[in-house]
């Protein structure tokens, strides 16, 4: 499959924590469409994400991206924004598992932490995505970046959908 | 070559040999919720396998109302009911409503967390009970529903880190403060995706309540798991607690003298001073001497991290040294982990001194650790706290938050600002 996927670039620091992607003002939420309201509500500069995010649109993160928390809401209120994926350095292992329990994908992506900072990725840049083989090209001002996909028992939740899934086929549930 | 604590607990959960980086499928001893996270957990078990489904074993699964307890909107209410009704119908035994107190240290006093173990939480802070050699981590909804299933989950062998730590605190110096450093020093992501073992004789000779703050924080580095295996007055307590087989496994799961780590790091306490992180994050960390003086709203000493008995005790102590009473400018508020915590606040007569000096002694509960329960902060005040976070906004917006030792925090309380509390415990 070499689907490329297009959309703007939302461009956030290292080390965002689930609280400036989900607030836990919002915790008791339990259902994941109502989440993407509340996405990076308390980000400094991000506060219209939510108004503002099309379906498509990607989320670009440098190192750690959801540090903190163990809340799944900070991957549902992206999922169902329509973000079609993160971009991001590495992010942390709580934030990992949760997308990859949904199929969710985060590609680790080599050096954009450098990149946000020198201004090579900016706010309303158009990219062109290629989850296939982790090309990433920003359009706007020509870079290239390379993301790692996931891989070994990750990627097979993935194609199952997420953990749920993965499960049931696993132990033949109906 | 041996093997390190967390090799030996996913090969005894696993049931096979395993190495660093293979993906493997643990036996979860424990599939925990807390208030938040839990009617998640549930709604998405009965919609995926519907309403009849039953659990994969009702007693490894448990409950603890902690966040928000108890509720504070309807909305948390209902949540709340949500798990009630479900562990009825489930047939779970274990649950801590809400007049328990935080998750991790009501297992813990009831015995029902032993070395080895598989625990599996709502709570990314579950990990401190890596104290008592424990496999815990926190994880999301889909985690735990998926556990409901076969009691099984997936993980990475990781690789772990190791930290000697030697030498005596000074009056006025703990654990918190130790912390504080690693986390200045190895900063936000410094342990991600690592098992971090704490050893040397500083921990051996270490309380229970000091391992739990050295563990809890682990999580602010991004890291996995904590370990550090039962041994002296740890070891007493928790067989005491959990049973005689707690000795056998503490020694069994214990890091070969040989085990290989990715990183040994040390650290010698002997010349610590006290430590805060400051606004708005845990590793922003400056000494207090640095930003003594600096005004304060709002103190608050408990949480998973801090709110033990010795560190109330340890505030206390501050509290006394000062006066006893605290400034009126600012909200002082203690909470408790556990009610066996605060009762045992009660007995020892700590909390009609604290009643006395003008603070609130709350029930137990993760209260500040959310902008949606008691003690949330309006913008432009500025908080200090022995939570684990003080992320942009955490307990309201435009507020902003200190972290510190319960010491640190007593002594600001005293007096009003930041305050050093060897200058009051001299």
């Amino acid at each position: 499959m070499s689907e490329i996927l297009k959309g703007r670039a939302w461009v956030f620091s290292d080390d965002v924590d689930t609280d400036l992607i989900y607030h836990n003002k919002y915790l008791a939420e339990t259902d994941p469409k109502n989440m993407p309201q509340y996405a990076f509500e308390y980000y400094p500069g991000k506060e219209n994400f939510a108004k503002e995010v099309k379906p498509g649109d990607f989320v670009v993160a440098g190192k750690n991206f959801g540090c903190g928390s163990s809340r799944e809401h900070a991957v549902y209120c992206l999922e169902y924004a329509g973000v079609p994926c993160v971009l991001a350095e590495t992010c942390s292992r709580i934030y990992y598992r949760n997308a990859i329990n949904n199929g969710y994908p985060v590609l680790f992506v080599k050096g954009i932490s450098e990149a946000i900072k020198e201004g090579k990725i900016k706010d309303g840049d158009q990219l062109e995505v290629e989850l296939s083989t982790g090309t990433i090209r920003d359009v706007t001002n020509g870079n290239t970046f390379h993301g790692d996909a996931v891989s070994d028992l990750e990627n097979d939740i993935m194609e199952a959908g997420g953990l749920m899934n993965y499960m049931k086929a696993k132990v033949g549930a109906k | 070559m041996g093997k390190t604590s967390i090799v030996k607990i996913m090969e005894r959960a696993s049931g096979h040999p395993v190495k660093v980086g293979d993906r493997v499928w643990c036996n979860i001893d424990w599939a925990t919720c807390r208030d938040f996270g839990g009617a998640n957990a549930v709604l998405l078990f009965e919609k995926e396998m519907g309403k009849e489904a039953k659990v994969w074993d009702p007693d490894k699964l448990a409950f603890t109302f902690d966040l928000q307890a108890p509720a504070h909107s309807e909305k948390v209410a209902t949540n709340q009911k949500i798990i009630r009704e479900f562990c009825k119908r489930q047939g779970v035994k274990r649950v801590f409503d809400i007049n328990h107190g935080i998750g991790q240290h009501v297992m813990l006093e009831a015995g029902m967390i032993k070395p080895g173990d598989v625990v599996l939480g709502t709570d990314s802070h579950m990990n401190l009970l890596g104290s008592v050699g424990a496999f815990a981590t926190g994880v999301g909804n889909s985690d735990i529903a998926a556990s409901y299933i076969a009691g099984k989950n997936w993980f990475r062998v990781p690789e772990t880190m190791k930290i000697e730590v030697t030498g005596k605190f000074k009056k006025g110096v703990c654990m918190r403060d130790l912390l504080t450093h690693i986390i200045g020093d190895l900063g936000a992501g410094g342990m991600d995706f690592l098992a971090v073992e704490f050893t040397g004789e500083t921990i051996e000779n270490s309380s229970l309540n000091e391992r739990i703050t050295l563990c809890s924080m682990v999580t602010e580095m991004s890291g996995k798991v904590p370990l550090i295996m039962p041994n002296g007055e740890v070891l007493k307590w928790l067989v005491e607690r959990a049973g005689p087989e707690v000795e056998k496994l503490a020694k069994e799961l214990k890091a070969d003298p040989d085990a290989e780590y990715c990183k040994v790091l040390h650290y010698d306490v002997t010349d610590l001073e006290p430590l805060a992180s400051c606004p708005d994050a845990p590793d922003n960390v400056k000494p207090v001497r640095e930003i003594a003086g600096t005004h304060v709203d709002q103190v608050h000493i408990g949480s998973c991290s801090n709110g033990r008995y010795e560190d109330i005790a340890a505030a206390h102590r501050v509290l006394m040294a000062g006066g006893g009473k605290v400034s009126p400018t600012v909200r002082t508020i203690i909470t408790p982990s556990t009610t066996e915590v605060q009762l045992r606040c009660v007995e020892e007569g700590l909390a009609a001194d604290f009643l006395k000096a003008g603070i609130v002694f709350t029930n137990p509960t993760c209260s500040l650790c959310t902008a949606e329960h008691y003690g949330a902060m309006p913008a432009g005040d500025v908080g200090c706290s022995t939570t684990n976070r003080n992320f942009i906004g955490k307990v309201g917006k435009g507020s902003h938050t200190y972290l510190m030792s319960p010491m640190t925090a007593m002594a600001t309380a005293v007096k009003g600002c930041i305050t050093d509390p060897r200058d009051i415990l001299k």
